[in-house]
């Protein structure tokens, strides 16, 4: 049994939250965010509605039983089958068919996955879904919805602090923070769908409870630090995905020109066309003098050179976003589950 | 504590039910039908002993939404924040008529072969 059972049970939403907290520790941080709304926002309807707490709780389920059905939930954001870990429910397949209770009972032999490309040491990455998926975001995706985000950011911040003393800019504040955890969560939903790190797809309500006035909710948004994170987060992350977006472009079209230059080359093209033949180009490791004609060919063996730096350079610039893209995309997904105390009080 | 052969054999039939249910009660609703509502009408017409926790059913329309199921959309509340709310896609509206098929296939041979054995008792 979990330890968080062993804990009294607590006739409270919060309580309960606090517990399902507990039992979700461990569990992919995105997902324990999503189960603690999905619960908060069940267990205040049931309220609502006039079910007493400790019976709404009870329907619920225990924290055990939430946190297992979620945990089976499969690893990949993407919804693919979790190759490591049991499903809790079985979909039905995409022909129709269902794959539940009708044939659950039809013992099917073990199979053994099939080796894929993607693990094959080093080289593997070519065929990485998420390495290609990096590639895009940072080398253009990522790029396009910081500038935007930034330029969205910088012009309604503006004008909220120019417009504060007239009181006109406090609207606008709480505009630019609301925008801005919207703008994280489509944020998110873009990392997630390319750098394959799980979001957050909801949004939580910034007060613990859902009878407060309108004022009380600006003040929440106000002192929530989430709100501030996702507006730092705009401000901080466009220089960073302008450093992203150079290193990346630069080793992308580094390595597309050392591979694809020697096969034009073949193909019948100059590697090099110059007007003067008074100019030495080096080259790799080689010097290289233009022909009579300005143009500058490559011996067979330094474009077999070039083709193979080439290749290697492309092989650790897949290597490099894929790292890039895991850590980037745990650092948009900490600044999205984080969990003030004080708007989930924990009993 | 070892779950009993009962308890284990209810799992697996409840499995693949629930998300013909659920399924059914999204496809049901005129209009878009948020979670709370679906919960409610299962336990409500839960049989007696069927036990049904609630909280269950978020991560099965998770992974219904990731199949292409279901679709949810954010709806504002008076009572208070937005509210997830589901409706079928048409991949899911087929997959229930199919679904929905095979289960009433099912359940004739079941009750076929089960009505035989009580006639031998």
């Amino acid at each position: 049994m979990h330890d968080a059972d062993q804990v009294p049970s607590p006739p409270s939403i919060e309580g309960y939250l606090a517990r399902l907290e507990v039992a979700l520790h461990g569990a992919d941080p995105a997902l324990a965010h999503d189960a603690l709304i999905d619960a908060e926002e069940h267990l205040q309807a049931a309220v609502r509605r006039g079910v007493p707490v400790h019976q709404a709780i009870e329907a619920y389920g225990s924290v055990d039983e939430i946190a297992a059905a979620y945990r089976g939930l499969p690893a990949d954001p993407a919804g693919k089958p979790d190759e490591t870990s049991g499903r809790s429910v079985d979909p039905p397949s995409s022909d129709g068919s269902p794959r539940g209770a009708p044939t659950a009972a039809v013992a099917t032999p073990a199979q053994v996955p099939a080796p894929r490309l993607r693990d094959v040491p080093v080289v593997g990455i070519w065929f990485d879904s998420r390495a290609w998926g990096a590639l895009l975001y940072f080398g253009g995706v990522g790029f396009v919805v910081a500038t935007g985000c930034f330029v969205w950011a910088v012009v309604l911040g503006s004008l909220a602090i120019g417009l504060l003393p007239i009181v006109l800019g406090l609207p606008l504040l709480v505009l630019l923070l609301g925008s801005a955890r919207a703008l994280c969560l489509v944020e998110g939903a873009v990392v997630q769908a390319l750098l394959g790190v799980r979001m957050p797809r909801r949004v939580q309500p910034v007060h613990g409870v859902a009878d407060v006035g309108f004022w009380q909710r600006i003040w929440c948004w106000l002192k929530d630090v989430r709100s501030w994170l996702s507006l730092a987060y705009l401000y901080a992350n466009f220089p960073v995905s302008v450093a992203l977006f150079s290193i990346t472009l630069t080793l992308a079209v580094l390595s597309a020109a050392m591979v694809f230059g020697p096969l034009l080359q073949a193909a019948g093209l100059p590697f090099v066309s110059i007007s003067s033949d008074d100019v030495t180009v080096r080259y790799l490791w080689t010097e290289l003098k233009p022909a009579a004609d300005g143009t500058i060919r490559l011996p067979m063996s330094l474009a077999l050179s070039s083709v193979g730096l080439g290749l290697a350079l492309a092989t650790a610039t897949l290597w490099l976003v894929r790292g890039l893209g895991w850590v980037y995309g745990h650092v948009v997904q900490a600044i999205q589950v984080a969990r003030p105390q004080a708007i989930l009080p924990h009993r | 504590m070892a779950p009993s052969l009962h308890d284990r054999l209810n799992k697996d039939l409840s499995t693949g039910t629930s998300w013909l249910v659920v399924l059914a009660v999204i496809a049901r609703s005129d209009e878009l039908i948020h979670g709370y509502e679906i919960a409610r009408q299962l336990a409500d017409e839960a049989p007696e002993g069927m036990s049904f926790k609630q909280g269950t059913l978020y991560p099965m329309l998770r992974s219904m939404e990731a199949d292409g199921l279901v679709r949810s959309t954010l709806v504002p509340s008076t009572e208070g924040p937005a509210r997830k709310c589901f409706t079928l896609t048409a991949e899911g509206r087929r997959v229930l008529a199919s679904w929905a098929e095979s289960w009433r296939a099912s359940s004739r041979w079941v009750n076929r072969v089960l009505g035989e054995t009580d006639a031998r008792r």
